[in-house]
């Protein structure tokens, strides 16, 4: 049970993007990044775990750019805005899935041989696999220095005033759009740490972003947007929910626990557990 | 004669804080009230309780004869109580006339008799001439009569404005002030908060302090202006009053 | 100012039925059958996506959950025709109901939920309808249900030798819900929902009651979705969870309304127009092959028109007029 906890709270990491704006790319986000693993792998024989940090970097940049290339006009809508940015960005999960199948081909790929890939550690009597092991350390870390960044840092400030008064923040000499621009890029590095990771116990094809995607979003609607520890909070619930589900209901059924569950909270509190949207 | 609207013991507590309380006011038929009180005074809470944004803690509100404390605020308008907002709420995307139109909906439901007396409550206003405007590009002293517009529209008994004079031009100031004695010689009572005296004395036929969350003291607006816990409230007061 | 204005909505009714009757005229001249089927389809998208409109457009409830009622309408008019003998007319009819009022059931809880949330808990909705159907034994599971085929019937609706039949029905349920759309437009209930659309609390100040509005919405939106989906069974004679249910549909739903103009009259036909030829073609000609190049155009497509036009392309043609054809 652990390990799924670990897994999807990694998964939540992803979601930081989204404090800003939604981004319904971010399921593609987590596909690129996993593939960038992988070519790391094939071509260079960089282990997963090694080419992590390096992969993370990428996903900064990639992810700023989008900002600044395109999220940046989505922001701008007058009317409708919620609609915009739920359009422009998944017209762009589309374009990026589709240029994946195009680049890479839709075959499923796999890294065989990593250095944690199969091996299980013994903790307490339980088995445990190493991988998602590794990867619930990381994310907890990521967590925890996230929160940290956003809370002590001036630059954490910097983003969250931003967000909430994009027209004050100019007043007191901060670039908005620098600002954005950097915490897309935090949200993408997030997930590509997240799908380095994965790549090694996954199957990378151009589709997988979308079937974390779903469950991601509902992660974060269910800590409640704008709020980081809430993200965390959420993927521990739906981790556990999960591995209850699929205890209990045939294995095609896992995800209806989550789902009623998120129905559920957000009925009783519709701003999610943490929420401040 | 019963008052048209009245508030009996009316608190309301947000938490730790209390916003208002023990405020007994009454407003009767075919009066101009003003209820003035300096910042914090509880005045805008009092304002969404009459208007039936949220139910009171404690005490009862009366309209018309009839205890409506419990009715949400879209009941409270097919009662007859119309309302603008402070911080101007126009559906952007829709014309003038079409906003306008919304309000009449409330009393006809025939849309060519909805149209029509959206176009009279325009020549009223004297907002006929931007009919066809997005709401969006018009500019806010029109979009506060535009408030007024809709509010109008729904045929209300008591009128409830919030601060429509506030932040006017001199001129634009005069013109509001004839609209609401417009109002008032079509038979509408009006209920105004507002912190521009100058502006709100001449009109009014009372006025109601509020300070603190309580009425401190109501009467005809010279004598209100003279009494000296008034004077202290607001002098005594670190936020000067607007003008 | 009313003339003007009664003039606009006769012209809008008039260019609907000179269309239309082209439309109806267009299989006479149109016999090559792939062809024809780009057509079905995108009369019936066209219809989806004006009724989806009607809730998200104009209501501003935007639904990604859709899929659902579609499938719903599939599902009961197949089991009811399968397992009961019920015709497909009626069957539709009962989809319809069920799904509008399903609809509202779920509005209850689900409608004081704002933006992303709702519609993440809509995505959700249809997901959970979604894998109950592929679980339910009675209802064929993932396999899904085949409809027997046994030559053309009007009574049973089903065509085997000609897709006509079809395409009239197609057009007639456009038609439809056009007219459907164009006359709440100017009614209270258009006007209630554009007003909660744009702001619930000033709505309710003036005497609209919110949720009730919504539920209005949903369940006409529904009703004439499921509607859609009873079509869509009878029409591929085939339907399982996936290819009734499947989030794709709720896209499609979508995204014509948005290309062309998120609430306005015009915008999801002209959205549907181009979008599912343009999305049935560059599939058969390029995306063939599985490579993509398909989505890449499709959904930059959306990207662009998102940025560049948030209101549609229907506001390309009316620069004086941003929304509706109200004014």
């Amino acid at each position: 049970m652990g390990l799924l906890y670990g897994l999807i709270a990694v998964g939540l990491a992803l979601i930081f993007g989204l404090m800003d704006v939604t981004n319904f790319a971010h399921g593609e986000f987590l596909m690129i990044a996993m593939y960038a693993s992988f070519f790391l792998f094939a071509f260079f024989a960089i282990d997963p775990l090694l080419s992590a940090p390096l992969v993370a970097a990428a996903m900064f940049v990639f992810g700023a750019v989008i900002y600044l290339l395109i999220v940046r006009f989505a922001m701008r809508a007058k009317a409708n805005a919620g609609m915009v940015q739920i359009f422009t960005t998944f017209g762009l999960a589309i374009v990026l899935r589709g240029l994946a199948q195009l680049f890479f081909t839709p075959d499923y790929r796999s890294i065989p041989q990593s250095w944690l890939g199969g091996k299980t550690v013994s903790i307490a009597g339980i088995f445990l696999p190493q991988p998602q092991l590794v990867g619930a350390l990381v994310s907890i870390a990521a967590f925890a220095g996230l929160y940290f960044f956003i809370h002590r840092t001036d630059f954490g400030r910097a983003l969250e005033a931003t967000r909430e008064d994009p027209g004050a923040v100019a007043l007191v000499g901060i670039d908005k759009n620098r600002v954005f621009a950097f915490g897309w890029g935090l949200g993408a590095a997030l997930v590509g740490l997240a799908g380095a990771i994965m790549s090694v116990f996954f199957y990378i094809y151009p589709d997988v972003g979308a079937s974390f995607a779903l469950i991601a979003y509902v992660t974060v609607a269910l800590g409640g947007f704008g709020s980081v520890f809430g993200a965390f909070a959420g993927g521990i619930v739906v981790g556990l929910v999960e591995a209850v589900t699929a205890l209990m209901l045939p294995p095609s059924l896992k995800s209806v626990g989550i789902y009623a569950v998120y129905l559920l909270v957000v009925f009783i509190r519709p701003r999610g557990l943490f929420g401040s949207m | 004669m019963t008052a048209l609207l009245e508030t009996r013991g009316v608190w309301q507590r947000f938490g730790g804080l209390v916003a208002n309380s023990d405020v007994s006011i009454s407003v009767g038929r075919g009066e101009i009230v003003g209820l003035i009180g300096p910042n914090g005074a509880g005045k805008s809470t009092l304002f969404n309780l009459i208007a039936g944004v949220l139910p009171p803690t404690q005490g009862s509100i009366w309209f018309d004869g009839e205890d409506v404390t419990n009715l949400p605020a879209a009941e409270r308008c097919q009662r007859g109580v119309g309302r603008t907002f402070q911080v101007v709420k126009s559906f952007e995307t829709m014309t003038v006339i079409d906003n306008v139109i919304v309000g009449a909906l409330v009393r006809n439901t025939v849309m060519r008799v909805a149209r029509r007396k959206a176009h009279e409550v325009l020549e009223f206003t004297g907002l006929a001439a931007r009919a066809d405007v997005l709401a969006s590009d018009l500019v806010p002293a029109e979009k506060r009569r535009l408030e007024v517009a809709r509010a109008l529209a729904t045929e209300p008994k008591l009128l409830l404005l919030d601060e429509v004079l506030t932040g006017l031009t001199p001129t634009e100031a005069q013109t509001g002030v004839a609209l609401v004695r417009k109002v008032r010689d079509a038979g509408i009572t009006v209920l105004m908060v507002e912190h521009v005296m100058e502006i709100v004395m001449p009109l009014v036929d009372r006025a109601i302090v509020l300070d603190l969350g309580k009425v401190l003291v109501e009467g005809k607006p010279a004598d209100v202006v003279r009494d000296p816990k008034v004077i202290k409230a607001y002098l005594g007061d670190r936020h000067a009053v607007g003008a | 100012m009313d003339k003007n204005f009664a003039a606009r909505r006769r012209r809008d009714l008039i260019i609907a039925a000179v269309l239309a009757a082209i439309a109806a005229l267009a299989p006479l001249f149109v016999k090559n059958v792939y062809v024809q089927n780009i057509l079905v389809l995108t009369l019936m998208y066209a219809a989806l996506s004006q009724s989806w409109n009607i809730l998200s457009g104009y209501c501003g409830q935007i639904s990604l959950g859709h899929a659902l009622y579609f499938g719903i309408g599939a599902y009961t008019t197949e089991l009811l025709f399968t397992k009961f003998g019920v015709l497909p007319w009626f069957g539709m009819l009962a989809g319809g109901g069920i799904a509008a009022v399903i609809a509202m059931g779920l509005g209850y809880p689900f409608f004081r939920l704002r933006g992303h949330y709702f519609v993440i808990a809509t995505i959700v909705i249809a997901e959970i309808g979604l894998l109950l159907f592929q679980n339910w034994e009675w209802a064929g599971a993932a396999l899904g249900i085949t409809i027997p085929v046994r030559g053309d019937s009007w009574l049973k609706f089903q065509f085997m030798r000609s897709k006509l039949p079809y395409f009239y029905f197609a057009l007639a349920l456009c038609c439809i819900a056009w007219f459907v759309t164009w006359w709440l437009e100017d009614s209270k209930w258009g006007f209630w929902w554009r007003a909660v659309k744009d702001n619930p609390e000033a709505a309710e100040s003036l005497g609209v009651v919110v949720f009730n509005s919504k539920m209005g919405a949903a369940a006409v939106s529904a009703f004439l979705v499921a509607v859609g989906g009873a079509f869509y069974a009878q029409f591929l004679a085939y339907i399982d969870p996936e290819s009734v249910m499947g989030f794709q549909f709720s896209l499609l739903m979508a995204l014509p309304a948005v290309l062309g103009g998120i609430g306005t009259l015009w915008g999801p036909v002209l959205g549907a127009a181009i979008l599912i030829p343009m999305t049935e073609l560059t599939r058969s000609y390029i995306g063939g092959s599985g490579r993509g190049v398909d989505l890449i155009v499709y959904g930059t497509l959306i990207v662009l028109i998102s940025l560049a036009l948030p209101q549609g392309l229907v506001s390309l043609l009316s620069r004086s007029k941003a929304k509706g054809a109200t004014r």
